[in-house]
């Protein structure tokens, strides 16, 4: 996985960017447990096959949350929401919703097998990987969904880079370092990443320098400094 | 290197996070510019040799505009900065979010993916690199590998290196085989988005605008 510092990083930088007047470290506190707590999905591999990247990993628990908070705060008549948190929690929790899509689920999306992205509706792992250009000999190309369509039947065929399923795929974390299907190597190695590559180095980098340049600033937002 | 469109992601995140009360479309408008700013020394590069991802991501530039700016904040004689004067209020705040776009949004992308940046050009032409990978593993404790300090090639700072401005130019759009002079013959390629993690930069920074002007509105 993008390592879980990665992931944080990147929240930051989402985080200082919406949150305006709530931003303080309380907020930030809370936003970084909410991209935590996913990953203990890890854990429940002990119990359920293929059980990370896919309970904490998928797209329809946050958008059933989401849902369920625009119901709750803006649709209905009585707020249970509204009744307990003040305005700044319910941004924050909205916050977190936006962090935890954008900064965890979709970043890990890219990476290995990536994420059991419909579950539990469906399980199948899907991974995001492409480019996108404009040439002038070809005009714009897309490769991250591939749509084919069969010329003699007309039947389409659509390819967002589906992979396994859960009793297939195993994406390894420092908690189960490797397929518990196969023979475990001995001694077992586990890895706890912190930037494996250029450029998740370099989104870590940028959740520290918005965090810095914030300080720098000082709290009063209207401050011109 | 990460494309034009990542920079304008990235720099419109910086803009978000750090413009504060100046956050407003003039603002948001400079900050991108100063992050897609860098890229242009490909146009350069038609003319000068090697200038892509040397000319403009060298440090210098950032440097005089740093010490422009503080001079200007807070160290002019007369004590009335004149950016303050003729740009309003938040001139000021606006330039040095600018300025940090520049570095953070333009160059750094430059630096830790792809090409590499020649942070010492026209000194010193070596473009470098932060490729590696950080960690700690149960079996080898921690590993790093972005800093280098045995590093073999032409470079002197402790950072992998990946070629020379002038030895072998970095390819653009505009300047497709990195030398001087043009060719409109050739296929030419807008790169957009490159790889799944430069895609989710981007979607996320158009969804953090979609809420921060849907909110405000």
């Amino acid at each position: 996985m993008p390592s879980t510092v990665v992931h944080a990083g990147f929240a930051l930088l989402c985080a200082a960017a919406l949150l305006g007047e709530y931003y303080d470290r309380r907020a930030l506190a809370v936003l970084l447990v909410a991209v935590v707590i996913p990953e203990a999905d890890s854990v429940l591999g002990f119990v359920m096959a293929g059980a990370h990247r896919t309970v904490g990993h998928n797209l329809v628990i946050p958008a059933v949350l989401a849902v369920a908070l625009y119901y709750d705060t803006a649709v209905r008549d009585r707020s249970a929401v509204r009744e307990r948190l003040s305005d700044r929690w319910i941004a924050v929790a909205w916050v977190a919703v936006f962090v935890h899509v954008f900064a965890h689920v979709a970043l890990d999306w890219t990476h290995l097998d990536g994420v059991n992205a419909l579950w539990p509706l469906r399980d199948r792992f899907f991974r995001l990987d492409g480019e996108i250009l404009y040439s002038t000999a070809d005009g714009l190309v897309q490769t991250f969904v591939d749509v084919r369509v069969e010329p003699e039947t007309g039947s389409r065929t659509v390819d967002a880079g589906a992979g396994g399923t859960s009793e297939s795929v195993h994406v390894s974390n420092p908690v189960q370092p490797s397929d518990p299907a196969t023979e475990p190597e001995t001694p077992v190695e586990r890895r706890f990443p912190v930037a494996s590559t250029g450029w998740r180095l370099y989104l870590v980098g940028l959740g520290l320098f918005a965090l810095a340049a914030r300080r720098l600033q000082g709290d009063d937002l209207d401050a011109d400094a | 290197m990460a494309t034009a469109l990542v920079n304008a992601a990235v720099g419109a995140l910086l803009a978000a996070a750090l413009l504060g009360a100046a956050f407003e479309p003039r603002a948001v408008a400079v900050v991108v510019a100063a992050a897609v700013l860098p890229t242009l020394d490909a146009a350069a590069s038609l003319v000068v040799p090697g200038a892509t991802n040397a000319l403009f991501h060298a440090v210098w530039l950032p440097l005089l505009a740093g010490v422009t700016l503080y001079w200007d904040a807070a160290l002019r004689p007369d004590g009335e900065s004149r950016l303050r004067r003729h740009g309003g209020p938040h001139a000021v705040r606006t330039a040095w979010v600018a300025l940090a776009s520049f570095v953070v949004a333009g160059i750094a992308p430059a630096l830790f993916a792809g090409d590499g940046a020649a942070l010492l050009y026209p000194i010193e032409g070596a473009r470098y690199v932060f490729e590696g990978r950080l960690g700690f593993s149960t079996r080898e404790g921690v590993v790093q590998t972005f800093l280098a300090f045995d590093a073999a090639g032409p470079g002197v700072l402790p950072i992998e290196s990946v070629g020379t401005a002038a030895g072998d130019p970095v390819a653009s759009r505009i300047n497709p085989d990195g030398r001087p002079g043009l060719d409109p013959g050739t296929d030419r390629e807008l790169r957009l988005v490159e790889t799944g993690w430069q895609l989710v930069v981007v979607v996320a920074a158009a969804a953090v605008f979609a809420v921060r002007f849907g909110v405000t509105r």
